[in-house]
Order: structure tokens, then C-alpha cells, then sequence
């Protein structure tokens, strides 16, 4: 069970987080969550996939690093090469709390847990030493901030997705250098006949939604999936 | 016509070529085996790789070792000659040095008190930066509203982190470092890895050449050890610029009074803050350096012996040890007695024989010229490293130049330091007498009262005080900034990106100390894991 706790100056005025990308810090992940609000920068590198959850039946959406779990091909040697972090990697070691009582403002929660927490000295510090919230920590919870918009208005993205039917399970399959097949499954897409298919109100509808924009970021970032396959081959390559 | 004056130049060369090239220099030897003669044996060595050196040091003649602060040149000269920051660190119980504060150089009260960052103020017309800091934060000291590091320093902070690139930095920065055990590891560096033969054995003569150089150098062991090039880094004695080549030796003590030293070193706890910058505590006849490194503190009283008895020096040191350093007792220490001559040589290249470190010359350790100059000195050399014997006069002229306009501006800002105080101690009153200001410092000084201190005023490429140094201490020790001044669009800002930069800093660089422990424990955990794959 991870330690979360409401993140405050009186706690937390000498912790420490480690704020560079790297695989000892919870990076070395396959994919993230993200959300239609920063589609716009996503889709400049990664693939946006949606994977359904097996209980709960409702879809996730992600971005895209690797094949496999635990493959990132956009970390490499601890350099995070892309112009862009998604939020949900962004925030860490940070969350977003929602107080018991309804209608309150949410909260910055902080996982003591995480491997960001820095124990040893080194690391960027939350508050200055008056208990004021350092630059980092500001701009810290403003992402928190983007984050907890872009999660509550997901939920009507992926609903207008269904409604319409558009998401497909699809399948990668690239061959690779070494002569090996590497293959994605489990994933859906956004179904490009079906959305072609649609008529003028239905479009007019998910344009007055602001969902017509995100669908087409969704279906460009699919040309990621070379970029990736490079990123791949040049691993193999170098052992 | 053409013709005939193709012929005449393809002459000319051939006649002019077989006259010179006969005489190259390959064979270079470097006298003294201290700061100067192993970090000019390493540099030559990275940088004139075609080079034979060889360096030779009396076995038994103890180096001198107390200069142990940097500039920030060191990180090129560490990286030019191939050693990693982090080795360099470890090996030399290095710390970073960010700056020099100056403790009681104004009046002496508790309050008085200044920075020299390294890192200078921001690029743009100092006249606007001047109106913004008066205007907008008249509160703060100069360095605090021109530079991030007076935060940072303030706080016991490293200048980097580890993930950094070796020798890279948030902020500007040189090093605090045992010398002795930097000399030890650059000694193994060119040794091993830079093909520098290092002979162990004393010089008894010099053999000269016909025109006055040096052909070779009789060693006590028997041997003849004959050279090209000769670098004299013997310190104070220059057995070669001075017993040989005779150049002569102007004293500047009519300007720069200091001349003795009482020097200790102070174990402290494992777990104890270490300071950014040297401090500089000022005394009634001089000053006191404190040095922090993680394991020790280099504390020393540097004062003058026209003003100052060697037993009031020692009880002024043994009180600013009781002060300042936590669970210290004096007595049980031993101070070393350091005395140096005040000046340097009319010429430092004579023929072929250059003298560098203190053989070349001293001034008080006050802003820790030693090194640096050591450092300029080799990279005059290197970058124009006479292939033969042609050019020996052309470089030992430019070079003579260069040098003694340097150690005249060194003179000039180490007394800016002094003629700005208004101490009353004999000493300092001293210091501010008319006929011991140079002319040239007495003239900018009445300039400053107009303008600050600008490039105009130093116009070299590589002046080795800047005008940024200058105005962290004429502001610093109080100089009132000229009057009329005029606000410039932009100047306010560039204040405020300061302010935030210091804010965003202090947040994100860790404290000395954990840096230090952070990677002392990274070499361990490597160590023992090359352990485990040899048993």
C-alpha cells in the first residue's frame, strides 16, 4: 500500500524529490495515462492507444513508449528523449486528492513511497526554507491542476467514442533488424472507415463537443509506431 | 619576370628552411615537482603531445601547499588534461569554491560583510543595473540583487548536481583542494597516463649555452640532463629564472604589505556544513583565510611583519579558531610560519628558460591569484609553443608582456581591496596613503566616482580581474554608484529573473555536505561491487 500524504510546508519543508527522468525513478514504464488536453503534445512523439479495463469494461487512454512492459524506447541512459512528458509522468511523485467532502478543491498528495523521494540530500526541494512553495512545486501544482481537469473531462471523450462505435482492437506487428517480429496487442484505436462513414450531424456534433480535433490527433499519432520501430532496431543494434 | 621571381623565393625558402629546422625543441624540462611543475607538465603534455617532458623534483624539498583555491579555469585545465570531476573530487577532498567573502574589510563591524561571486552580474549596461538595484532593492547587497550565488552561497549549496555533466554548473564555480594530494594525483596522471618521465634527484649546476640559455642540468645522482625548453617551477628558490638567468625581481611590498602567513588545518565532523566560498576575515594588520573542505578546515593569518608581531598574529588566529570553528582548541595546535617575498621578475621567458608558479612570482594569497596564473601562464604557452629555436625571442617578448600586465592589474585589485576600507588601525590607514596606490588603480578609482567599472577599463581578451570582479567589490564595500543614473528598459526584469533564478536554485541544488556524502557513498557501493566480481 503506498504512503500518500496531503502535501503541506509543515510536513514537507525539507523534502527532497528527484526531478530528472530515469529508469531508478519510475520511468522505465511501457506507457502512461493521458488525456485529451495534451493530445497537441503527445501526438508530436508518442502513440495514443486506449486499452480496456477487463473488469470494469471502461477504457483507458495512453501514451505509448515501448513494446513490451517495462520498455521505454524514449528513455534512453536516463535521457528522456522527447520534447514532451505527459502529465501523468510529469506529476510523479505527486497525485491528485479529493477530500472526503464533495464540492472542496482538490488536493496535492505527495507518495512517500516513491522512488523520487530523494533520501539522501541531492534533489530538488519543495519549499523554501520560510515554507514557501519553491518555482518547481509551483508549477508542480499547476500541472496537478491541468491533470485533474483533463481526467474529469476524459470520461465524455471515451463516451462519445463509444457511442458512435469508433474504437477497434487493432494489432502492430513490425519485423525487426535481428529478423525477429515484434507485435503490440490488447490495444484499441480509433476505426478510420467507421469515422468516414459518418454523417454531417453526427460530425457537427463531435465538432460542437471539442472531440473532433482530439480524433484526428489520435489517428496521426499512429505514424509514432516507425519512430518507435527505429528506436527498437537501434537498440538491438547496440546490444 | 614571373619566373624569375619564382625562382628567387623558392630559393629564399630553401635557404631559410635548412637554417632553422635544424634546431627544434622536442626535449622540454620542467623544474620542480609542485602545483606549477606537475599541472605544466600535464598540460603540455595534452596539448603538445610531440613533446619529451620530463620533470625533476628533489626528493627531499617539501612543496610549499597552501594554495588550495581555484578559479573557475581548473574545470578546463582538469578537463583538457583528462581527469574526471569526480575522481579529481574524491583524490583531493576537493569542495566547490564559488567565491571569496570578505568579513570586516569596511569598518570592521559585525555587519560588514561581502561576496565576490564567480558568477557575474547579468549581461547588459551596468549604469541600468545599477539604477534598478538602487531603485528596486536598495535593501540588498550587490551581490545578492546581481547574482544567484550570493543565495546559494548563503545556504551551503553546491553549485551542481551530481546527474550533471562533469564540469558542468548551475552556476560558476572553482574548487577548494588539499594541494598536496593534488600534486600527488597529477604526478600519477602524467606519469601514467600522459608519458611524463619523472626523474627523482637534485639540480647542483647549470650547464649554459653559448648565447646565455640552458644547454643542460647536472643532477647530484651523476647525471647530465639536457633539455630544449626549461620551465623553472623550484617556487621562491628559481634556481633557473633567478641563479641563471638572472632576471630581475621587482618588490611590490611598497604596495602590498603582507608577507607572512600562520597556517593550520582544523579536522571537522563528518556531518558539518561546508562553506561555497573562501572567507576572508579581516584583522587589525591583515586578514584571516578559511578554507572548507569535507574533511578539514585550512585556516591561516596572513599579515605583516612591519605591523604585526609573529605572537599577536598567533593570538589572533587562535581567536577567530575559537570563534568559528565549533569544538576547536587552539592550543593544541601548531601553526605553520609561511613568509614570501612581495613581487615578481622584470622578464618571467628569458632564452629558453620560463618561469612558472613562484618562481615567476607572489602576490599575498588574497583571491587566489597562485594558481590562475599558473593556469594562464601554460595556456600562453601551450597555444604558442615555439617549434624551434627562431621563435624563442618573438614569444619570450610577447610573452614578458602579457605576464607583467598581468601581475600589475593582479597589484592593482588585490589594493582596491584595502584602499576602500575605512578601517583605522595603523595597518590600514597605511594602506590608503597616496604614494602606495598605483597610479594607474588612483586613476580609475576617480573615473569610478563617474562610471563603473567597464571593459573600457580593462580592454584584454582574457583580463584576469574583470570589470565584473571589480564591481563586486567596489559596490560590495560600499563605493556609491554615480550619480545620474538612468533607468533602462529591461534592467528591472533582468533583476527579477535574478531573484527567481535564486528562488528556483535554492530549491533544486543540494547542500555541499550531501553531495559530498551522496558520492562517497556511490564510490563505495562501485567499489565493493568490483570486489564481489574479483573474489
Amino acid at each position: 500500500m503506498s504512503k500518500h500524504q496531503v502535501l503541506n510546508s509543515k510536513d514537507h519543508l525539507d523534502l527532497r524529490v528527484h526531478t530528472e527522468p530515469g529508469g531508478k525513478f519510475g520511468d522505465a514504464v511501457m506507457a502512461c495515462l493521458t488525456m485529451p488536453i495534451e493530445f497537441r503534445q503527445v501526438q508530436a512523439h508518442f502513440p495514443i492507444v486506449f486499452r480496456r479495463d477487463v473488469e470494469s469494461g471502461r477504457f483507458d487512454v495512453l501514451a505509448l513508449f515501448g513494446f513490451e512492459n517495462g520498455e521505454n524506447l524514449f528513455l534512453e541512459n536516463d535521457r528522456w528523449e522527447a520534447r514532451y512528458r505527459p502529465l501523468a509522468l510529469a506529476i510523479q511523485p505527486f497525485l491528485i486528492g479529493r477530500p472526503a467532502a464533495t464540492g472542496s478543491d482538490a488536493q496535492v498528495h505527495v507518495d512517500m513511497d516513491h522512488p523520487r523521494i530523494s533520501a539522501s540530500g541531492e534533489g530538488t526541494r519543495l519549499f523554501d526554507d520560510d515554507g514557501k512553495p519553491a518555482p518547481y512545486l509551483e508549477a508542480i501544482a499547476g500541472r496537478v491542476g491541468d491533470l485533474d481537469y483533463g481526467y474529469r473531462q476524459a470520461p465524455h471523450f471515451i463516451a462519445a467514442l463509444e457511442r458512435y462505435n469508433l474504437l477497434e482492437p487493432f494489432t502492430v506487428e513490425v519485423p525487426l533488424d535481428d529478423g525477429s517480429r515484434q507485435s503490440l496487442v490488447g490495444f484499441h484505436t480509433i476505426d478510420e472507415g467507421r469515422l468516414a462513414a459518418l454523417d454531417g450531424a453526427a460530425l457537427g456534433a463531435l465538432n460542437a463537443d471539442g472531440h473532433l480535433l482530439p480524433i484526428f490527433m489520435v489517428l496521426a499519432s499512429m505514424s509514432h509506431f516507425g519512430d518507435m520501430a527505429a528506436r527498437k532496431n537501434a537498440r538491438i543494434s547496440n546490444g | 619576370m614571373s619566373v624569375w621571381l619564382f625562382f628567387r623565393l623558392r630559393r629564399a625558402k630553401v635557404g631559410y628552411g635548412s637554417d632553422v629546422m635544424t634546431k627544434p625543441i622536442q626535449n622540454v624540462i620542467i623544474v620542480g615537482g609542485g602545483t606549477a611543475g606537475w599541472l605544466s607538465a600535464c598540460l603540455l603534455a595534452a596539448k603538445q603531445p610531440d613533446l619529451a617532458i620530463t620533470l625533476i623534483e628533489a626528493p627531499d624539498i617539501p612543496t610549499i601547499g597552501v594554495g588550495e583555491g581555484t578559479w573557475p579555469t581548473m574545470r578546463e585545465t582538469l578537463a583538457t588534461i583528462g581527469i574526471a570531476e569526480s575522481e579529481f573530487l574524491r583524490e583531493c577532498d576537493a569542495s566547490f569554491k564559488q567565491g571569496s567573502r570578505f568579513d570586516g574589510w569596511v569598518d570592521g563591524s559585525p555587519a560588514d560583510s561581502y561576496l565576490h561571486p564567480f558568477t557575474p552580474p547579468p549581461v547588459g549596461n551596468m549604469q541600468g543595473l545599477l539604477d534598478g538595484w538602487k531603485a528596486d532593492c536598495p535593501d540588498q547587497c550587490f551581490a545578492a540583487a546581481m547574482s544567484a550565488q550570493h543565495a546559494i552561497c548563503a545556504r551551503d549549496l553546491a553549485p551542481r548536481q551530481r546527474a550533471m555533466p562533469d564540469y558542468a554548473g548551475a552556476l560558476n564555480y572553482g574548487y577548494h583542494l588539499d594541494a598536496g594530494k593534488f600534486a600527488r594525483l597529477l604526478a600519477k596522471h602524467a606519469t601514467q597516463r600522459l608519458g611524463v618521465t619523472h626523474v627523482l634527484d637534485e639540480v647542483v649546476s647549470i650547464e649554459p649555452e653559448a648565447d646565455g640559455g640552458i644547454a643542460a642540468l647536472s643532477l647530484k645522482g651523476g647525471t647530465l640532463l639536457a633539455g630544449d625548453f626549461f620551465i623553472d617551477c623550484s617556487g621562491q628558490a628559481a634556481i633557473l629564472i633567478g641563479g641563471h638567468c638572472k632576471a630581475e625581481w621587482i618588490d611590490r611590498s611598497d604596495v602590498s604589505f603582507n608577507d607572512s602567513a600562520l597556517a593550520v588545518q582544523v579536522p571537522v565532523a563528518p556531518d558539518s556544513q561546508v562553506a561555497s566560498q573562501t572567507i576572508a576575515t579581516a584583522h587589525r594588520a591583515g586578514w584571516i583565510w578559511d578554507i572548507a573542505l569535507p574533511n578539514r578546515r585550512g585556516v591561516g593569518c596572513v599579515y605583516s611583519a612591519r605591523f604585526l608581531s609573529d605572537d599577536a598574529a598567533n593570538e589572533i588566529l587562535a581567536g577567530y579558531l575559537k570563534k568559528s570553528v565549533p569544538d576547536c582548541d587552539p592550543e593544541k595546535l601548531t601553526p605553520r610560519k609561511l613568509t614570501f617575498r612581495t613581487g615578481h621578475r622584470t622578464q618571467f621567458w628569458r632564452g629558453n628558460c620560463l618561469a612558472i608558479g613562484l618562481s615567476a612570482g607572489f602576490i599575498e594569497p588574497l583571491e587566489a591569484s597562485a594558481i590562475v596564473l599558473i593556469e594562464l601562464s601554460l595556456r600562453a604557452l601551450t597555444e604558442n609553443f615555439p617549434a624551434s629555436r627562431d621563435t624563442l625571442q618573438i614569444h619570450a617578448a610577447r610573452f614578458n608582456d602579457l605576464f607583467r600586465y598581468r601581475w600589475d592589474r593582479i597589484v592593482d585589485f588585490l589594493k582596491l581591496h584595502y584602499v576602500l576600507s575605512r578601517r583605522e588601525e595603523p595597518y590600514w590607514a597605511a594602506q590608503r596613503r597616496p604614494e602606495t596606490i598605483p597610479v594607474r588603480l588612483a586613476e580609475q578609482i576617480t573615473l569610478w566616482h563617474e562610471q563603473p567599472p567597464s571593459t573600457w577599463d580593462f580592454p584584454q581578451i582574457d583580463e584576469i580581474f574583470s570589470a565584473a570582479s571589480q564591481q563586486y567589490v567596489l559596490y560590495g564595500m560600499g563605493f556609491a554608484p554615480p550619480r545620474g543614473l538612468h533607468a533602462r528598459p529591461g534592467t528591472v526584469a533582468r533583476l527579477n529573473e535574478i531573484h527567481s533564478k535564486a528562488r528556483s536554485l535554492a530549491a533544486a541544488l543540494p547542500t555541499n555536505r550531501a553531495y559530498f556524502s551522496a558520492a562517497a557513498a556511490q564510490h563505495q557501493q562501485q567499489m565493493n561491487q568490483e570486489e564481489m566480481v574479483r573474489t
